[in-house]
């Protein structure tokens, strides 16, 4: 193999990305499944034999509700992220190149911080005597604090606030990437504004939107501390589950479980996306 | 000569670490459990860098104790009392050498030789405390809240906090059916799962990070708190009383262990004299309010902290007191799966 002693580097990226792939992907899922698959063990927490009783146990009446409910919270913030990031994105696409640089740089600077941190930010902004009440009583708009702590309404907040840039960034590339001329084109056949934005602009951002929703819906099922800081530690969300399941209850397997549906829900989702990109590409060729 | 200075290099990295051992202790404690006062001042006379990690329920504890046993990342912990048993029972605790350890003559006789480990082959007391009501009186009209029963009343709803533990939580809805907060038996637990359901309205939140926090924020007004936290409240609310429900209060004992593969035992033997000696157990008595096992301790507390009923229940304030005990891994299924139910609001 006289390529890999003329291309060191090359084998040295190779080496990397493989092994990272392998050691820090791989196998920390197939460890995930493997323990979902064994007995629960109070004492060294898993154990022979193998079976599939974590997976029944997934279908308790009372675990589907938990993952229902989660799925309303997560759709319900990725709705909020579409309907702020779809239009943000869309005028984003439109500024100068440096504006739109320093926009974007904007958008990517709060991940500079911890989002544990961030979600303690919201926690003193949205308590009964925190800033956003104080404000609202000082100003005479309001004669009682209004409960927003605690609340599933908090944790919707706190989802869509962290969740937010992974919503705008893939939408801000599919409308950079949008032709003008399609739109002219679209005008000069006769379509009006509207017509152009369901027959045109929505089919060619569909990719943007579905890797959106793949990047906040999954996310939102998992981020545990925010039910735990802003909704008050109740099991809102999978996520809360799964560590559950991991810390207290010490049922590790049906944590594993749990945390492979996700994954599942997850591959599905990808496979809808890629399916809608062929097609597109498709309309576009034929 | 490239050779020459790595050997070189190599020699001073290895008289550097020949010549000082790693003095460091790996303390794993509850938060706001330890004033930074007592950890500094161990640093100063010892040598010894103290780092400093937390956790939040006897159950992360644990957790994480068992999975990084053979990594030896701590070298002392504080479970509570039914912990002790359970993590001696397993084999999980390193035996302590009294005679490392100073100061043990000073601990309450009532609170040392007890069933969770006799002999105190593996476990020193450390603080012990309780967890009652807590009631905002600023916001708070009407009846006078005395038991645990009163959080169920209407007036309450959507204004009630429950610390974020299991065990706790479901002793108050066994107590409040007259049962044993330490009940194994399925059909109570699952009664008490059942009372707990009527108050999940009135729950705002489950905090055991710091229980005070929730009432401060002006969140809730009434619910359960450990004294400790009552006490630190206080200074900034004065309006917040700890109150002893009818039907008794639960109380804990919490103990310094040493895990079995501790890098660094002859750090925490140390550590664990360091606190014994009266004046520190006095001053960490005094700092977080809960009540030191320390009598030698107990007399150098200033009176108004000595006299502070949150802190220092009389005896009256302890009929029905209960103990939590370790209930077995069947009955922790169990309250695991009511836990759940509860949680998730169904």
């Amino acid at each position: 193999m006289p390529s890999i002693t003329r291309q060191p580097f090359r084998t040295a990226v190779l080496v990397l990305v493989w092994g990272w792939l392998l050691f820090l992907v791989l196998a920390p899922n197939l460890l995930v499944v493997g323990a979902s698959v064994m007995t629960r063990d109070p004492g060294t927490f898993i154990s022979l034999p193998l079976n599939l009783d974590a997976y029944r146990q997934l279908f308790d009446a009372l675990y589907l509700e938990v993952f229902l409910h989660s799925l309303y919270m997560a759709a319900m913030t990725t709705l909020v992220c579409l309907l702020i990031g779809y239009p943000f994105a869309w005028a984003l696409s439109k500024l100068g190149k440096q504006r739109q640089l320093l926009l974007i740089f904007f958008l990517i600077v709060p991940f500079w911080t911890n989002s544990l941190v961030r979600t303690y930010a919201l926690k003193m902004l949205l308590a009964t005597n925190g800033l956003i009440n104080s404000a609202l009583m000082g100003l005479g708009w309001i004669d009682e604090p209004v409960q927003m702590l605690y609340t599933e309404g908090a944790v919707i907040i706190g989802l869509v606030y962290l969740l937010l840039p992974f919503m705008i960034l893939p939408l801000y590339s599919v409308f950079d990437d949008l032709r003008q001329e399609l739109l002219l084109a679209s005008h000069d056949l006769g379509a009006g504004r509207f017509a152009t934005f369901i027959h045109v602009i929505v089919p060619l951002t569909l990719p943007g939107v579905l890797a959106g929703v793949m990047l906040v819906l999954l996310p939102a099922m998992g981020l545990f501390f925010v039910p735990d800081i802003l909704g008050g530690s109740r099991n809102l969300l999978v996520g809360n589950v799964i560590k559950n399941q991991f810390l207290d209850a010490r049922n590790w397997p049906f944590g594993a479980a749990a945390s492979i549906v996700l994954t599942i829900t997850m591959a599905i989702l990808m496979l809808a996306h890629r399916v809608s990109k062929q097609r597109i590409g498709e309309e576009g060729t034929g | 000569m490239k050779k020459l200075a790595l050997a070189g290099l190599l020699a001073v990295g290895l008289t550097g670490c020949s010549s000082e051992e790693p003095k460091v202790l790996n303390l794993y404690n509850w938060s706001e459990y330890m004033p930074q006062e007592v950890l500094t001042r161990f640093e100063e006379e010892t040598g010894i860098q103290v780092v400093y990690t937390t956790y939040d329920s006897n159950e992360a504890m644990y957790a994480k104790l068992k999975l990084l046993d053979d990594s030896a990342a701590y070298d002392l912990a504080v479970p509570s009392t039914y912990y002790v048993s359970k993590m001696r029972q397993e084999g999980l605790l390193m035996p302590i050498d009294r005679s490392k350890i100073e100061g043990f003559d000073n601990l309450d006789p009532e609170l040392v030789n007890l069933d969770i480990d006799p002999d105190n082959k593996f476990s020193i007391p450390y603080l012990w405390g309780t967890t009652g009501l807590a009631v905002d009186t600023a916001d708070v009209e009407g009846e006078p809240v005395t038991a645990w029963a009163d959080l169920w009343d209407e007036r309450f709803e959507g204004r009630v906090m429950l610390t974020n533990d299991m065990r706790e939580v479901f002793h108050v809805g066994l107590r409040v059916l007259g049962y044993s907060g330490n009940s194994t038996d399925p059909e109570q637990i699952e009664a008490a799962y059942e009372k707990l359901t009527e108050l999940m309205p009135s729950v705002r939140t489950f905090n055991s990070d710091a229980p005070r926090v929730p009432y401060l924020e002006g969140e809730t007004d009434v619910g359960m708190i450990w004294n400790g936290e009552a006490v630190m409240a206080e200074e900034t609310m004065p309006s917040l009383e700890y109150v002893y429900p009818e039907e008794g209060i639960i109380a804990w004992l919490d103990s310094f262990v040493i895990p079995k593969n501790a890098k660094n035992p002859e750090a925490a033997h140390q550590f664990i004299s360091f606190v014994l000696q009266p004046e520190i157990s006095a001053l960490i008595s005094e700092e977080i309010g809960y009540a030191t096992p320390n009598l030698a301790g107990r007399e150098m507390l200033p009176d108004e902290v000595a006299n502070n009923r949150a802190s220092y229940p009389t005896p009256a304030d302890m009929t029905n007191a209960e103990f939590q005990v370790d209930i077995g891994d069947e009955a922790l299924q169990v309250y695991a799966k009511y836990w759940e139910m509860l949680k998730s609001g169904r």
